[in-house]
């Protein structure tokens, strides 16, 4: 009965919290933007949590992985529909090379300050060190949208050709990244495992292949003809339901398998328009709930491990100056953007925070919890510094 | 490309899709399960694949002239336990939380299908078919069980006062209906007119007036086992305040849902989707905490209240249209996971120990189904085309009926086996041959919009 109050008040709050935040406040920009980091909903999650109220107990959220799962596709698959080729060729291609380059460079200088980092940690097991730097570095190359397009509408802006460099930056730069991230699912730990680790990577990477042609069978065979909207979305439900299924049975990322769908669908499928369509009218509701089941599995028991936050946050910020350095190297019109735009890149947004869920799940344990929950204090922070860095660089004051 | 052509290619495809799923089930199955998330997966897993493969196969079986939901029903069937066991009791035990959910949407659905000026003008026919069916049918079932029920060899050892207790149990069951079946049906053939609607509107109220019968034949039951029955006026009396409540409580959801259509109106199937499962839950709850804490138990019927709610708005406030046309939007979806999950439960053990008792007792039932059809449309002066096919409209079982019977289980040890078996194997048939009669009923109403008329 519990695990059924549990999903009515999340859903409850999600619901309720979605039209509150979205849709009703008038509310000033910083404010706003302190809505839009999620971090109400993350406090809430923590509220229902073993922490205080304990609505969402161990056995709740247990109950409540299916769910998950189908959420962590369902945001793969939306990432995934960024990458329409048509669109990124109008852009030249040392710009989509630039933009991966930064997420790439951020992910590498998380990734080796995060291990130097864990070297304060010897509990921690070696490979487990490497699958934690490897999935931080890779939610630290993501940038988020939402602050960039804010300041964008809301203002009256400078640089605006620098903006949109951006903007076109945050909504690439995280896919290098989430590849990469995929490499974590091929270091599982199977414990009763007897065959040696290049065999085992060898058939994770041959489940990976399979399940992705099955899949992809499938939604050819589905996709072939023109289909009603109610037929497409219970296609596309039941896909996403499957291919969560999949990704999980077989240890892989229900998020990854899924930015491939998405990638699939948007390049190759006739009704990308209408999926992205029913994706997307749900994406706010499946990301606060993401927030929320976060805010339940939050743990920090001492405020030693927020070392590896302030790490996090450090290296970051070097990684996504970095990244900017290198972006202006490779664009030619370089001394158009200022060489401090590396800190409107701070942002990072939901995707961090879907991988994080991603890490929790496909990897449990008591390490997992404090590492997801130092990292999830720090995405909340550099959410939160992130868009005052944007507006300082982009807003044009009114008095001036 | 002529239609055929098309269709032609459209199966072959389908029929590809389903191999290419079979494979990669099997593949899966076959893996070893060791984590939490991996039984997480497997869940989804299944899920994912039954509601692709039942879309399928309701697909394949209705280019062969047969109703999507019998395609639905028929894979959860193969899917579930006694068959193929994709889905192990566990599993399908677990998904009977769907059942609740889409039960209470299907709910909303039925309500708002139901027009008042229409059943203003066929009041006649829906009090005649209403009456007529509960009493013909509880009498012809009662009678032949009573009379002949020892004859079978699965009765053959019952006493005489059990076996008036089972008839009485069975006769109340027999009346019960599956709005959730009339209803998909209805949709999927976009059936409109007098005939539809009367069938539509009978199901609706019979599922209401069974709560009433089922609790007068448990009293009598009660009676017959010498267990106490001095609450049986306590008991009427109860039956009637929750039914009451139920409706006021859909009208109270009704009054909401408008609200959030006028006031928000973004997301409204997902709010429908989510308003459904808390009523359910909601229910439930309520009546548990009640039974703990209070020592006695009002039972709200969240199908009554989404009846309720549905028929509101449809009828009552301004936003009929836009409810409606929302409901639509997500209803396959809910419809495929709802009637392959009831497949699934589907007792097919029962089937194969009762068959010949269960087959003569679907018989019995139809032909009292038949008479009574007969009689209240020409009573009511319906059309000769409309009274000939009217019965194959009343024959599907699903939820109810199996719910009412586990009611009975828990009530009467005695004669709990007996219950359960006979109940689930007729309710196995109806669900059958019920979508399939029906669809054919319509059609040969001349409701369904064809190419020819």
């Amino acid at each position: 009965m519990k695990i059924f109050l549990a999903l009515l008040i999340i859903i409850l709050v999600v619901f309720g919290g979605y039209h509150l935040t979205f849709r009703q406040f008038k509310i000033p920009l910083f404010a706003r933007t302190f809505y839009l980091s999620g971090l109400e909903f993350i406090l809430l999650g923590v509220l229902l949590g073993p922490l205080f109220f304990n609505v969402l107990d161990e056995n709740s959220i247990g109950g409540l992985e299916p769910l998950m799962a189908l959420l962590l596709a369902w945001v793969g698959m939306l990432f995934g529909f960024q990458f329409e080729i048509s669109i990124l060729r109008r852009f030249p291609i040392l710009q989509l090379l630039a933009a991966i380059g930064e997420g790439l460079v951020t992910l590498v200088l998380v990734f080796a300050g995060i291990y130097l980092t864990f070297g304060l940690f010897p509990e921690i097991p070696k490979n487990m060190k490497i699958i934690y730097s490897l999935a931080l570095g890779a939610g630290a190359a993501c940038t988020a949208q939402t602050g960039l397009a804010l300041v964008a509408s809301a203002h009256s802006i400078v640089n605006k050709d620098s903006l949109n460099l951006l903007r076109y930056i945050s909504s690439i730069g995280g896919a290098g990244a989430l590849i990469m991230y995929g490499f974590v699912f091929l270091l599982h730990p199977e414990p009763t495992s007897s065959v040696s680790f290049l065999y085992r990577i060898a058939i994770e990477v041959g489940n990976t292949i399979v399940a992705c042609i099955g899949l992809l069978i499938l939604y050819t065979l589905f996709l072939t003809k023109w289909r009603r909207s109610e037929e497409l979305h219970l296609i596309i439900i039941g896909m996403a339901v499957l291919s969560s299924g999949m990704a999980s049975v077989l240890n892989l990322s229900p998020l990854l398998l899924n930015f491939l769908m998405g990638f699939w669908l948007v390049n190759l499928s006739l009704e990308k328009e209408r999926i992205f369509k029913f994706l997307i009218s749900v994406e706010k509701p499946v990301y606060l709930m993401i927030l929320v089941f976060l805010g339940a599995y939050f743990k920090l028991d001492s405020a030693w491990p927020l070392i590896l936050a302030v790490s996090y946050i450090v290296f970051r910020s070097v990684g996504k100056f970095s990244g900017w350095f290198l972006v202006l190297a490779l664009k030619p019109d370089s001394k158009k953007h200022n060489p401090k735009l590396g800190l409107a890149l701070i942002d990072q947004g939901g995707l961090p925070l879907a991988i994080l869920l991603d890490l929790l799940l496909g990897f449990r344990g008591e390490f997992t919890l404090i590492v997801v929950s130092t990292a999830i204090v720090a995405i909340v922070f550099n959410d939160i510094i992130g868009i005052y860095f944007q507006k300082r660089l982009f807003v044009v004051k009114s008095n001036e | 490309m002529n239609s055929s052509y098309w269709r032609k290619e459209n199966l072959t495809s389908y029929c590809l899709a389903f191999i290419v799923l079979v494979f990669v089930c099997l593949w899966l199955k076959s893996l070893h399960i060791e984590s939490s998330w991996q039984q997480a997966g497997l869940l989804n897993l299944s899920v994912g694949a039954l509601m692709l493969s039942a879309h399928i196969i309701g697909k394949i079986l209705k280019s062969f002239g047969l109703p999507l939901i019998s395609g639905y029903i028929f894979t959860g069937i193969l899917a579930g336990p006694y068959v193929s066991g994709f889905l192990s009791f566990d599993m399908v035990q677990r998904l009977g939380l769907i059942n609740d959910l889409a039960l209470s949407f299907i709910g909303l659905v039925a309500g708002g299908s139901l027009h008042l000026e229409l059943l203003k003008k066929r009041i006649r026919p829906i009090t005649f078919n209403v009456l007529f069916q509960a009493i013909i049918i509880f009498t012809a079932v009662f009678t032949f069980v009573n009379s002949l029920g020892q004859s079978f060899s699965f009765t053959q050892a019952i006493s005489p006062v059990q076996l008036t207790a089972l008839a009485i149990i069975l006769g109340a069951t027999a009346v019960a209906r599956s709005p959730s079946s009339a209803i998909a049906v209805i949709n999927e053939c976009k059936a409109k007119g007098p005939f539809s609607e009367t069938i539509l509107s009978v199901t609706v109220a019979i599922d209401v007036l069974i709560i009433i019968l089922f609790t007068v034949a448990m009293t009598v039951v009660r009676l017959l086992f010498a267990q106490t029955a001095d609450a049986f006026h306590g008991a009427f009396f109860v039956v009637l305040i929750e039914i009451g409540l139920s409706v006021i409580a859909g009208i109270a959801m009704g009054k909401g849902i408008s609200f959030f259509i006028e006031n928000i109106r973004e997301h409204l199937p997902l709010f429908l989707f989510f308003l459904a499962f808390g009523i359910a839950r909601f229910s439930l709850a309520m009546s548990y905490l009640m039974e703990t804490y209070m020592g006695f138990s009002i039972h709200l019927e969240p199908l009554l209240i989404c009846m309720s709610a549905g028929f509101f708005v449809q009828n009552f406030t301004p936003s009929g249209f836009f409810f409606k046309n929302n409901l639509q939007k997500i209803e396959i979806p809910i419809y495929v996971l709802f009637f392959s999950v009831t497949g699934a439960h589907m007792n097919l053990q029962a089937l194969s120990v009762t068959w010949p008792l269960a087959l003569s007792l679907a018989g019995v039932r139809i032909f009292a189904i038949l008479t009574a059809s007969w009689l209240a449309g020409t009573l009511s002066g319906d059309l000769p085309q409309y009274n000939r096919v009217a019965w194959m409209g009343y024959i599907t079982q699903a939820g109810v009926t199996i719910g009412l019977a586990q009611l009975a289980y828990r009530q009467f040890p005695e004669i709990a086996l007996y219950i359960s078996t006979v109940v689930l194997a007729i309710v196995l048939i109806n669900e059958i041959i019920g979508p399939i009669a029906l669809k054919m009923a319509l059609y040969l109403s001349g409701e369904v919009k064809t190419n020819s008329n």
